[in-house]
């Protein structure tokens, strides 16, 4: 498995990943591994959805912890993948399905149904809902835009929660 | 004005020294009764002037000539044999043997919370110096004044610290834990309470015997064990000092759960060690497999606390789920049961501080939502009461016994082991950080670094194990007290009074106040799926991984068992969703009287259905308070009176107050409103609504199954006829009252305070209708959004007193 990953994910390609999501050499190729073995049909894709590789990468840097010396980095660079930002940015589109940078009632409603699973009634559903977005509303549009839900979350210790320990 | 406020200041300002004389003045009876026990078994002429200035400051009734006539003849009946002489019946009599125990202890809670009260009364002062300082200094000021009388002030017997001071407080900690940033933090917790405290113990002892072998200090006498033994038991951090002095800056929680928690932690280590050298000082020396037995006694010590506690946990939670039918008694089974856990876990020479932690954490959730919501507040505050008092006794006690006691002062030995102690703890906690920051995903900072070390106070534990030890082993016993006394007061004095400037100087991040918001709940809930779902593809077993796998466990198997009724399908966001509302609920009747009911729910629910504000407001004419009680007033006395059920007095329940029935009237009104809502809804969707009656609901949060009867509000709900094939029929209601099945209508009102889940008959049967509501399909929501447009013109006003047959769909 090991000798294949390595065959199969140039340098050049290590290189790139490298620069744009922050991970390290070592473990790019631990998580190509990875990638490989949940790859079934072997055709370089995950699911139907076509993620490749990159886009594996990609999605997984946001879960990279934020570290000390990045901190300091210059600012004319890109935002690093796993900035507070950023991370507050993947949460907020798991939520807007239709990606119009907003989250609807409907679409908390369903968030909501994933979690709370099916015994609970819609309209106690509902109710938190719209408590949920009374709260967090400022502009009066019923739904949550990105600004009020980083304000939303700001107490939140977002950096912590959303990050896993990649070993080495 | 200038003049009546100079004249009030001085005033307040004396207050609180009036509160120290009036409780030092109350415990003049208490030292004379020491003499008059004493004289009243010896010499007779002593006993009048005693009597006399006994009596003085209680200044009662009685002459002192009959007082002191009636000592005589009791005194002759409790001297047998000899014979009585007729003599007049005694009208007063004082007997102060009989009430002794309980009067001094009376006495001296008293004291303790009566200087308490008056330390909040200045502010100025509580502000520079925390209140654990104060409260020795009155100790110290109390201990001299009894010892200035002549008799010998009581000592902190560590019999009395370990089994009454002592578990109130951890119980009050363990119970209130917040768990989830414990757990978060466990591992480094751990590395400081096991790694750290051995380290402190260690490296003390150690250097107190190399100390110790400098010739001309005249400490040769004291081995190497005896060294490290009282390494040991200076070296563990004491919760009752850090919650002392922690609580009143407000620090960040992170900082707060770390220190705390080790603290806490730490007496596996402490119990180990100590039993471990005090039993081998003796021979003064250590072989192999004695260290090895230690090493696993202290796991035996820590698991075997854990699993004490997490046992009586257990049944605890089974056994609150048995008491829906006596509520009174529902705080004192969770006091019992913690307490039993840790006699239990002592009685074992087990960790009895983590056996409570344990018992209170485990049985914390099940408990909670078994009992009543008076139940909650009561254990709330019988155990903030009960840990409050216990702690200002420790602390004046502390300062009680260092006047007490025979100490032996030397100085090399203080010096050096309170300069040992700082480098001590401030290397060990530099040491471990650094290793522990490779693994943390937030590190800790310099900073933080800083204030852990210097909040590693000593306390009361210390002191109580210090005077634990033996005369005949160990002679230099005083030395050992002198010197933990010494770094108690320095660190609670010193470290304390310091530590809020520092704090502010550093400007570390401070606390919170705000309560969690629904949003946070919702959101971190949703990120914690989120991170288990990405820890699953990276094939990572981290920290999600595994709660979620307990979380799994608790939901399949734990809460069926422990939590009574339905509410054990409940998820845990609508029952923190429950909790807020019924906050909120409390909030608004407390604050506004009913009369804002009606803007309440206008604000709070549906904002496209605002013009159905109207209708809502039209229902409920809003009453003050005062008219409402008229209008009751006016119908008692003038309406016939009918058959009512008596309420006959029984111990065993408890009487409604206003505020609860306020309540439960606000709530009833918001499930009308949301009535209206969902009428619209029901042309779309199946109702599958929980069943109940806001009169159930008033059961479930009021709890008083015999003191409540069905309002005459009733006659407004939506009178929806329901058919009697369907779900929601009378006889499918499996709740705690009974004597409510005399509802004959039932209307379907969903609502969030109510929290049985949903039954599970109302999937069986309407089935067909209910797939609409499970799958999320944009169909519904547009369609639902367009119905409420719709209805959103009234049209002809609908008026929700006639009965409209409601049409489930599908049926």
């Amino acid at each position: 498995m090991g000798s294949r990953a390595s065959t199969l994910l140039r340098d050049e390609e290590i290189e790139e990943i490298k620069k744009e999501t922050g991970f390290s050499h070592s473990q790019i190729t631990r998580l190509y591994s990875r990638f490989t073995s949940l790859d079934k049909g072997e055709n370089g894709t995950l699911r139907e959805d076509q993620v490749n590789f990159r886009g594996f990468m990609r999605t997984l840097a946001h879960f990279r912890p934020i570290e000390d010396n990045e901190k300091s980095k210059d600012q004319n660079g890109p935002e690093p993948l796993n900035s507070r930002s950023n991370k507050l940015h993947f949460a907020f589109r798991l939520y807007d399905l239709d990606k119009d940078d907003k989250i609807s009632r409907d679409e908390l409603l369903q968030v909501l149904r994933m979690m709370v699973g099916v015994n609970i009634s819609d309209e106690q559903l509902g109710s938190i809902a719209d408590r949920t977005i009374q709260e967090a509303d400022q502009d009066g549009d019923s739904a949550i835009s990105f600004t009020e839900f980083v304000k939303v979350l700001e107490k939140v210790d977002v950096e912590q929660k959303m990050s896993i320990r990649f070993l080495h | 004005m200038q003049a009546r406020r100079g004249r009030r200041v001085p005033s307040l300002r004396a207050l609180p020294f009036l509160f120290i004389v009036a409780a030092l003045l109350g415990l003049l009876p208490l030292l004379h009764s020491h003499g008059l026990q004493h004289m009243l078994t010896s010499e007779p002429p002593y006993r009048d002037p005693a009597v006399l200035s006994a009596i003085e400051p209680g200044d009662v009734t009685a002459a002192p000539p009959d007082v002191s006539q009636e000592i005589r003849p009791l005194t002759n009946h409790s001297s047998p044999g000899h014979s009585k002489p007729r003599k007049a019946f005694p009208v007063l009599g004082i007997d102060y043997t009989h009430v002794r125990i309980p009067f001094e202890i009376s006495l001296w809670i008293l004291l303790a919370c009566l200087m308490k009260l008056g330390f909040h009364v200045i502010p100025s002062v509580s502000n520079i110096v925390p209140e654990s300082c104060l409260l020795i200094v009155v100790g110290l000021l109390v201990g001299g004044l009894i010892k200035g009388v002549g008799e010998s002030p009581p000592i902190l017997k560590s019999d009395i610290f370990f089994l009454f001071l002592l578990p109130p407080i951890i119980l009050d900690a363990g119970y209130f834990l917040p768990l989830r940033q414990f757990t978060e933090n466990l591992g480094t917790i751990l590395i400081f309470a096991v790694v750290g405290t051995l380290w402190n113990a260690f490296f003390l002892g150690g250097l107190m015997y190399a100390v110790c072998q400098i010739s001309g200090t005249g400490l040769n006498h004291i081995g190497l064990l005896a060294n490290l033994l009282f390494g040991s038991i200076i070296s563990a951090v004491d919760p009752v000092a850090v919650l002392a002095v922690f609580e009143e800056i407000h620090i960040n929680e992170l900082l707060h759960i770390l220190v705390f928690g080790e603290s806490l932690l730490n007496d596996a280590v402490t119990v180990v060690l100590y039993h471990l050298f005090e039993e081998y000082a003796n021979f003064d020396q250590v072989t192999v497999t004695d260290i090895v037995l230690g090493f696993l006694s202290f796991f035996v010590v820590s698991l075997g606390g854990v699993f004490v506690g997490v046992v009586y946990g257990v049944i605890a939670a089974f056994t609150s789920r048995f008491t829906s039918h006596i509520r009174v008694i529902e705080p004192l089974f969770v006091f019992l049961y913690s307490y039993m856990a840790y006699l239990s876990a002592e009685l074992f020479h087990l960790s009895g501080i983590m056996a409570l932690i344990a018992s209170g954490v485990v049985m914390r959730p099940y408990v909670e939502a078994n009992i009543s919501h008076k139940s909650h507040t009561t254990i709330k505050y019988f155990l903030k009461m009960w840990s409050s008092v216990s702690e200002t006794l420790i602390f004046i006690f502390l300062g009680v016994s260092t006047v007490a006691g025979q100490h032996y002062w030397n100085w090399t030995f203080v010096i050096s082991t309170l300069i040992f102690c700082l480098i001590a703890r401030v290397l060990g906690v530099l040491g471990l950080t650094w290793f522990i920051n490779k693994f943390r995903i937030v590190k800790l900072t310099p900073k933080d670094q800083f204030i852990i070390a210097y909040g590693g106070l000593r306390g009361a534990i210390a002191f109580s194990l210090g005077y634990l030890l033996d005369y005949e082993h160990f002679g230099m016993r005083d030395m050992f007290l002198t010197a933990i006394i010494t770094v108690i007061f320095f660190t609670v004095f010193v470290q304390g009074m310091t530590i809020r400037p520092l704090v502010d100087l550093l400007a570390v991040k401070k606390k919170q106040e705000t309560k969690r918001s629904i949003n946070e709940e919702i959101h971190t809930q949703f990120l914690d799926h989120l991170l288990t779902g990405i820890e699953d593809i990276c094939g990572h077993y981290g920290h999600h991984h595994w709660k979620d796998k307990l979380n799994r466990f608790n939901k399949k198997y734990m809460k069926k068992c422990l939590i009574a009724g339905e509410r054990s399908k409940e998820p845990q966001l609508i029952a923190f969703y429950h909790k807020m509302e019924m906050k909120q609920a409390i909030e608004l009747v407390e604050s506004g009287g009913l009369g804002k009911i009606p803007s309440a729910i206008s604000t709070v629910s549906m904002q496209n259905i605002n013009p159905k504000a109207l209708p809502v407001e039209r229902i409920l004419p809003a009453l003050s308070k005062d008219k409402e009680e008229e209008i009751r007033k006016i119908l008692r006395n003038n309406l016939q009176k009918t058959r009512q059920r008596l309420r006959s007095y029984n111990r065993h329940t408890l009487v409604a107050d206003p505020y609860e029935e306020a309540w439960n009237q606000m709530l009833l009104r918001r499930q009308k409103a949301r009535q209206l809502e969902q009428k619209m809804n029901n042309f779309l969707t199946v109702p599958s609504h929980k069943l109940d009656s806001p009169t159930m609901s008033r059961a479930r949060i009021g709890s008083d199954p015999l003191a409540y009867e069905p309002k005459s509000d009733s006659e407004n709900l939506p009178i929806i006829t329901i058919d009697p094939a369907s779900p929601q029929s009378p006889e499918s209601v499996d709740l705690v009252n009974e004597e409510l099945k005399g509802m004959s209508r039932l209307p379907p009102s969903p609502e969030e305070e109510e929290e049985e889940g949903l039954v599970m008959h109302v999937k069986e049967s309407s089935s067909p209708g209910t797939d609409d509501v499970f799958t999320p399909g944009a169909g519904d929501s547009p369609s639902n959004q367009r119905m409420m447009r719709c209805l959103s013109d009234p049209g002809p006003r609908p008026d929700p007193e006639e009965g409209e047959p409601f049409i489930p769909k599908g049926q």
